[in-house]
């Protein structure tokens, strides 16, 4: 006898399911299911991941969903047909979008109109029928079953019945059998599975918690009876119904009737619509790359000639031409707007996105894989990625896709918020009623990220303040464990948006993001891919935005810069990175980037592309990082793991640093075809489980084997292959990020004003803060000056070559809107005293005060707090003064000027930096031992020093083992200290707290690169200084 | 040197140092706020580089060994009657200014020997555990500022000179206020009394007017005098000894119209009385009774009191009796519209108190079911002083047959044919199971190492016709019940 199970909810039901839809898949395997019907909540969230595990495991994956209707009843439905999945997914889309996030309500109205395609189950006990029997007696559950039997007719609905061995409710049963045979519906067994095994139902009871802001201690009656909702086997559930064998029966005959399946979607990627009549989308698409690459090339000859031919006739064989030509013209719209855009990632590979300048790299001149971004063996579509520039420019780029594709044509694609370790322990602990002192000291103890702990969670737990000895810690732990990993919402992507022809709604439901103007749909990336869905990344980096800005801000000036042509050899920028005095620079500004800047020391755009590369936890997971430095210093030979890998290696000088290598490996070494190394590229990129990494690291092992490849050679290229699925970049990708690395150098060996001006205009970016910036361009000799009311714009601006005024907006707590008032204020006439600034402007008492504790009213009154002093007079808020004409300031305050002290401790509080010396020039002092940052490369190894300074960054990179990195400020530079993972959680919450440290340790410096290796940290006593912003554990 | 100021600085940690004597010399902390706003808001002179205000963690981080505590309310009025009771000795016109600070009208004391006096205190209170500063001045305002200034006792003869210097936080500025100056960088009284009284006005308002002026020391006022606390206790020692209930009792009922007496001359009623019998064995019996409502009725405290004597047996002859009355104000209350009163309270709590004397007082209560699933789980709760009205039983879902439970359950040996109950046999029940159903598994509190449960039910009809719930628990087998 087959038993499928139609009625199952995962953990994307949020919060209402306690196991993932992989370990439904696993238990629905292991219990020899011929197939399961995922039934998540008011959604198909989980549709995909079922439906790529049935594959995998050979059952069937069937489609369902909970509705949750108006009344807050809830009706499972199964979905029949394509036509009933487009239906359903439309019907939600309404249901999702006219509703506040979460709060989504299907009518009933909506529901008996558009019902073509489904079928229906009566309900577990949130079922109409159910909950009417319970609360209001047979009469109205009568009346609650016949509407759903006129809805749904005799045929396309199911009576459930559920058996979990609980007292009373075969009394609930006999009613709905009674009811079903007069009116002769068939019977339905389901087992209503809310989790996987019965382990899962702690998990189930510990978001019952959450969902009902509760502990487990005080959940009584809401919490699971027992742990019987789990996935049973055809046997198990046979015997629970062995008296009504047709209930068992009738879940393979509704089997057989539901046809759908996801792999029968049906979507397809919309056509470009605006093709010159009489021309084809492919005919088009030749003529606009063909024009492109004689603006690139000068001439369409040769060697681009070939490789535009190949790589136009593949466009064109795939059905891809429309694709290419879509985003061509976003990028169109985006320069038409003054938006900068360039692609990156694989599209670097093409020559025809180059051409069509969708990319800035030329993939012929770079020798780059084109197979890497499109084979014919691929089975989905390429991804083609643009930068913009964060905030506004981007957010125009993506309401324009709305505005061509419909609010229900295009969507951003979701991001899965799962449960981390820190949230994990949070609600976990929560529900277990631990007290929130504990909770909170979790929380500063184990700082975000899941980077790897060097002590176990219990041990975490115990520093936390959990008695050893509490005699919950076992069940703590383990239903931690059981939780991380599962989705607690849905974000959306960063960039990815899909578009569809026709309504992207009816292949997959929509929902509200909780951003405004921006909707999203129900599966992440990877569903995406894996249903041929495709996705355009417009994705927004600050840097693009400084870039931008810089540009206009040199143009105003009169001196415009065009990057396509500042020179790529640059001496002066090469010196700059080898020095690694890159604060600010794209991609090499972190620390672990600046302590090997100087033992790379990048001569050629190629070595930045390479600098971008390395330092990922690809290449320094696989060892790459040290081989590679010592062979370009000529310290060590270049070998190749076998001769044949010298064509692929020979540029990184027989280390693989980029993903190209490996699938070039895979190909030239393991004899993979091309479809074989794109499978062998997907699953590189699949983070969700290892499992489709090892199955194609078990295939190339063989296949290596079989080409004669040595055992040791064959570890090597295994080895690589695994380190990349911890994040490396493809070479095209590095290009991409390098042009924008160097240009961000040049920028600021070049035009250091615009750059720090620009930088400072799209805070927060990067890994300084506004305070850190100033102090380094300081030391590059570039003028601060303060914001004024009578001389700044809203942004920062230069006033000279080397002189940088800063805007309005760096003051906090001013509103944009009231600067841009009094800026047009300004613009008709100037402000001649305080009186006429304060007359003809709309600050509030509280923004006055920060403009005049900034000095932003100095222009205006002798001192800050003379312009403190007159700012709080009440004549001020009354009508009648405001109206009358500006009459000259009342007398000179009584106040005294600030003291240097007092106005550093002012510039903090409302500016959050200092255009004056840095702090801890003022507590130089009080420490005498402490060497400036500036001298510590003068040093001896080995020698005792101690540093002091304010916290700029703290690190615990997941390849470190488990060390810290702090990066202290003074007013000399930055020193960098590393706390071995002993001291580190010795003195974890002083390292993690305190805003200023003192470190003494061991000098070292190797190549260039100063490090003091921590022994004593201490928090550096108060001494005036005001707190700065660091940038921790990102 | 009209006012004098008694101050316990840090209160709230000095009452719970002084309650708990494991806490001496550790560092500790008093805590405000929730969840991540948590911040310290007093600390121990013990807890070096953690000042108030800052957040929890990081005084953790700097104060390994840092105590953070709660405020202890019983611990608080402990110290403030210490206190209270030391103003008294100064003058007999005390006012509790705020929590830890009492400020005594000095009006016809003796000058000269008010700072001696003042001396004596802070070194009595001392002994008792409470660190306090003694301030004296000719308003109540300097006083209170010279107690904080106090080490540990100040008088103030020079206001002005006094005043000068003093940190502005002592007049108590407003909180946006306290921010503008801050601003301004006025940091003491004089240096807000040396801008002009006028600018201030039209600066920061009335508030900032009135602010001026206590800065200047300008301001006085009339004390809110606060009466001593009197305990309301009456004792009797006998001679010789008593053994009957008799001389008990009407000893009992002279100290109830006597106490009843001053209670109501002082305004107030008993909320609760305390019986201490002394006995010959050097031995005592110890009872306290919360009265069905507070009163000063005789008659009911004696009903109260006498329906608890009679169920006790003392271990020797009483020699002594003592009995507290524990004062507070009369009870106002009005009915709810739909709640039943008890017909008669006093025998109500009478009939409570004598069965707690008999069974014990956690054994006396309404049974409530828990909520849980866990089968016939119970709690008891107090009773409430009102009975609410019973909620009728639920038309649906209809419930089947009754399930009487046996209390306690029946325990059986069963034996099982293929997994069901076939035969039962126990003490009270032998027979032979003609049908099944079943079995039912619940279980639950499994985050509850000790007390997670789990149960297998099944409901049996055996030969005789009768219907049983039997239950297994940890391979122990029980009648639950009958089902009929």
């Amino acid at each position: 006898m087959g038993y499928f199970e139609l009625h199952a909810r995962s953990a994307f039901s949020f919060l209402r399911g306690g196991s993932s839809p992989e370990d439904i898949a696993k238990a629905t395997s292991a219990s020899r299911l011929p197939g399961i019907a995922l039934c998540d909540r008011n959604g198909v969230y989980g549709a995909v991941r079922m439906h790529v595990a049935g594959k995998e495991n050979g059952f069937r994956a069937l489609v369902g969903c909970e509705l949750v209707m108006e009344d807050d009843t809830v009706v499972p439905v199964l979905i029949a047909t394509q036509a009933g999945y487009h239906r359903h997914c439309e019907m939600l889309t309404t249901a999702h979008l006219r509703a506040p996030k979460g709060e989504a309500r299907i009518r009933w109205s909506e529901l008996a109109a558009e019902n073509a395609g489904f079928y229906a189950l009566t309900g577990d006990e949130e079922g109409p029928l159910r909950i009417a029997w319970r609360q209001r007696g047979e009469r109205a559950a009568h009346e609650a079953g016949d509407r759903l039997a006129s809805i749904f007719g005799p045929d396309r609905l199911f009576v459930e019945l559920q058996r979990h061995l609980l007292p009373g409710e075969e009394i609930e049963n006999d009613f709905l059998i009674e009811w079903a045979r007069s009116k002769g519906l068939p019977l339905l067994a389901t087992n209503g599975v809310t989790q996987a095994t019965p382990q899962a139902r702690n998990v189930a009871d510990v978001f019952t918690c959450v969902r009902e802001h509760t502990t487990l201690d005080k959940a009584g009656r809401k919490l699971a009876r027992n742990a019987e909702r789990y996935v049973k086997t055809p046997e198990a559930m046979a015997a629970l119904f062995a008296d009504l064998p047709e209930a068992i029966e009738n879940t393979e005959r509704l089997a057989g009737l539901l046809e759908f399946k996801l792999s029968d979607l049906g979507y397809r990627f919309p056509d470009y619509d605006r093709v010159p009549a009489g021309e084809t989308q492919d005919e088009y698409l030749r003529r606009m790359t063909i024009f492109g690459a004689q603006q690139r090339y000068g001439s369409v000859t040769g060697k681009v000639k070939r490789q535009l031919d190949r790589e136009l006739a593949l466009i064109e064989k795939l059905g891809f031409s429309g694709y290419f030509l879509i985003v061509w013209d976003l990028c169109v719209f985006a320069r038409d707007q003054g938006i900068m855009v360039q692609g990156r990632g694989s599209a670097a590979n093409s020559a025809v996105c180059y051409s069509l300048g969708i990319t800035a790299v030329d993939p012929i001149g770079s020798k780059l894989l084109f197979e890497r971004f499109l084979s014919e063996g691929r089975s989905d579509w390429p991804d083609i990625d643009l930068d913009l520039p964060s905030g506004e420019g981007r957010e125009r780029v993506i309401q324009e896709v709305y505005n061509r594709y419909g609010r229900r044509g295009s969507a951003m694609t979701a991001n899965v918020i799962t449960l981390r370790s820190k949230s994990t322990m949070r609600e976990v602990g929560k529900a277990f009623g631990m007290p929130d002192d504990v909770l909170d000291r979790f929380s500063n103890l184990f700082h975000g990220g899941d980077y790897p702990q060097t002590i176990e969670l219990r041990e975490q737990l115990q520093a936390a303040g959990i008695a050893e000895n509490d005699v919950r810690m076992d069940l703590l732990l383990d239903t931690c464990r059981q939780v991380q990993g599962l989705p607690r919402h849905l974000g959306q992507h960063s960039g990815g948006m899909v578009l569809s022809s026709g309504q992207l709604s009816r292949f997959v439901p929509l929902e509200n993001a909780s951003m405004p103007g921006r909707t999203v749909l129900q599966w992440d990336k990877s569903d995406c891919e894996d249903m041929g869905i495709i996705k355009i990344d417009l994705l927004g980096l600050g840097m693009v935005a400084v870039l931008e800005e810089a540009s206009q801000i040199c143009a105003q000036r009169g001196d415009p810069i065009d990057y396509a042509r500042i020179p790529k050899d640059d001496p002066e920028v090469f010196r700059l990175m080898q020095e690694a005095d890159t604060v600010g620079c794209f991609q090499i500004e972190s620390r672990a980037q600046m302590a090997t800047l100087p033992r790379m020391k990048p001569a050629t755009f190629y070595d930045v592309a390479i600098q971008v590369a390395i330092i990922r936890p690809g290449p320094i997971q696989g060892d790459a990082v040290n081989p590679y430095l010592e062979r370009r210093a000529g310290r060590a030979p270049v070998v190749y793991p076998d001769e044949r890998a010298r064509p692929i290696l020979e540029r990184t000088l027989g280390v693989v640093l980029f993903q190209e290598q490996i699938l070039r490996l895979a190909m030239e070494l393991g004899g993979f075809t091309a479809a074989e190394a794109d499978d062998l590229r997907r699953a590189i990129g699949f983070t969700r489980s290892t499992d489709r990494l090892n199955r194609m690291k078990e295939k190339l092992r063989v296949a290596l084997r079989g080409n004669n490849v040595t055992e040791e050679a064959t570890d090597y290229i295994i080895k690589s292959l695994s380190s990349f699925a911890l994040y490396g970049f493809p070479e095209s990708h590095a290009i991409s990020f390098a042009l924008i690395a160097y240009a961000s150098a040049w920028l600021k060996v070049r035009k250091p004003a615009a750059f720090y001006a620009a930088l400072i205009n799209n805070q927060p970016m990067g890994f300084y803060s506004v305070a850190s910036l100033i102090q380094d361009g300081k030391r590059r000799g570039i003028r601060f000056l303060p914001p004024s009311v009578v001389h700044s714009d809203e942004k920062s601006r230069l006033d000279a070559e080397d002189t940088v005024r800063l805007g309005l907006k760096t003051v906090q707590g001013v509103r944009a809107k009231v600067v841009q008032g009094a800026l047009e204020a300004r613009r008709r006439g100037p402000f001649e005293s305080l009186a006429d600034f304060l007359r003809r402007t709309e600050f509030s008492a509280k923004e006055r005060r920060a403009l005049a504790t900034a000095g932003a009213l100095n222009g205006l009154a002798e001192h800050r707090r003379e312009a403190l002093w007159r700012v709080e007079s009440m004549e001020l808020d009354d009508d009648l003064f405001r109206s009358a004409p500006a009459t000259e300031d009342a007398e000179l305050s009584p106040l005294e000027a600030m003291s240097h002290l007092e106005r550093l401790r002012a510039d903090y509080t409302t500016l959050g930096f200092t255009v004056g010396a840095h702090p801890m020039k003022l507590a130089r002092p009080s420490l005498p031992d402490a060497w400036p940052a500036s001298s510590l490369k003068h040093g001896k190894p080995g020698t005792r020093v101690q540093i002091a300074g304010s916290v700029s960054c703290r690190q615990r990179p997941g390849t470190a083992k488990g060390f810290v990195f702090i990066t202290l400020e003074d007013e000399t530079g930055t020193a960098n200290a590393i706390v071995r993972p002993q001291l580190f959680e010795r003195e974890r919450l002083i390292i993690n707290m305190e805003p200023a440290l003192v470190i003494v340790g061991r000098l070292q410096n190797e190549q260039g690169v100063v490090h003091v290796m921590a022994e004593e940290i201490e928090r550096l006593p108060a001494v005036g200084m005001p707190e700065q912003r660091s940038h921790d554990y990102h | 040197m009209n006012y004098a100021v008694l101050l316990v600085p840090s209160f709230v940690l000095q009452a719970l140092r002084r309650a708990d004597a494991s806490l001496a010399g550790k560092p500790i902390a008093l805590a405000q706020g929730e969840g991540r706003k948590a911040c310290i808001a007093e600390v121990s002179p013990e807890a070096t580089a953690i000042e108030p205000g800052l957040a929890v963690t990081l005084a953790m981080a700097r104060c390994p060994g840092l105590v953070i505590l709660p405020a202890d309310p019983a611990a608080e009025a402990e110290a403030s009657r210490l206190l209270l009771a030391s103003a008294f000795t100064l003058s007999p016109r005390v006012e509790k200014t705020a929590d830890g600070c009492y400020t005594v009208d000095l009006s016809g004391a003796d000058e000269r020997r008010t700072e001696e006096q003042m001396q004596a205190c802070v070194v009595e209170l001392s002994a008792a555990g409470l660190n306090v500063r003694a301030g004296a001045a000719p308003t109540p305002l300097l006083a209170l500022y010279a107690a904080h200034r106090a080490e540990p006792v100040l008088v103030v003869r020079n206001p002005k000179a006094f005043l000068e210097s003093l940190p502005l936080a002592l007049a108590e500025p407003l909180p946006n206020h306290a921010t503008i100056l801050h601003g301004w960088g006025v940091t003491t009284l004089g240096g807000l009394t040396a801008l002009p009284k006028a600018e201030i006005a039209n600066r920061l308002g009335t508030a900032g007017v009135e602010l001026w002026e206590r800065a200047a020391g300008e301001t006085t006022r009339v004390l809110r005098l606060v009466e001593p606390s009197k305990t309301f206790v009456a004792e009797w020692a006998y001679d010789p000894p008593v053994e009957s209930m008799e001389p008990l009792l009407f000893r009992l009922r002279r100290f109830a119209e006597c106490v009843a007496l001053e209670l109501r001359g002082a305004g107030v009623v008993a909320e609760r009385l305390g019986l201490t019998l002394h006995l010959e064995d050097d031995a005592s019996y110890q009872r306290e009774f919360r009265l069905p409502e507070p009163s000063a009725d005789v008659d009911g405290w004696l009903r109260v009191l006498q329906g608890h004597l009679e169920t006790v047996r003392t271990s020797a002859r009483v020699v002594g009796v003592r009995l507290v009355a524990s004062p507070a104000r009369p009870l106002e209350k009005q009915d709810g519209l739909f709640e039943t009163g008890l017909r008669d309270p006093a025998m109500f709590w009478e009939n409570l108190a004598r069965l707690g004397a008999i069974v014990g007082d956690d054994r006396v209560g309404t049974p409530v079911l828990r909520d849980t699933w866990k089968p016939d789980s119970v709690a008891l709760e107090k009773p409430p002083g009102t009975v609410p009205i019973p909620e009728p039983d639920p038309v649906h879902p209809p419930r089947g047959l009754t399930l009487r439970r046996f209390r306690p359950p029946w325990p059986v040996r069963v034996e099982l044919d293929a997994g069901r109950p076939f035969t039962i046999e126990g003490a009270t029940l032998r027979d032979t199971v003609r049908s099944t159903q079943g079995p039912f598994r619940m279980n639950g509190e499994w985050w509850r190492p000790g007390d997670a449960w789990s149960i297998e039910v099944w409901r049996v009809q055996t030969e005789s016709g009768a219907i049983y719930q039997l239950a297994r628990d940890h391979q122990q087998w029980c009648v639950e019940g009958v089902l009929d």
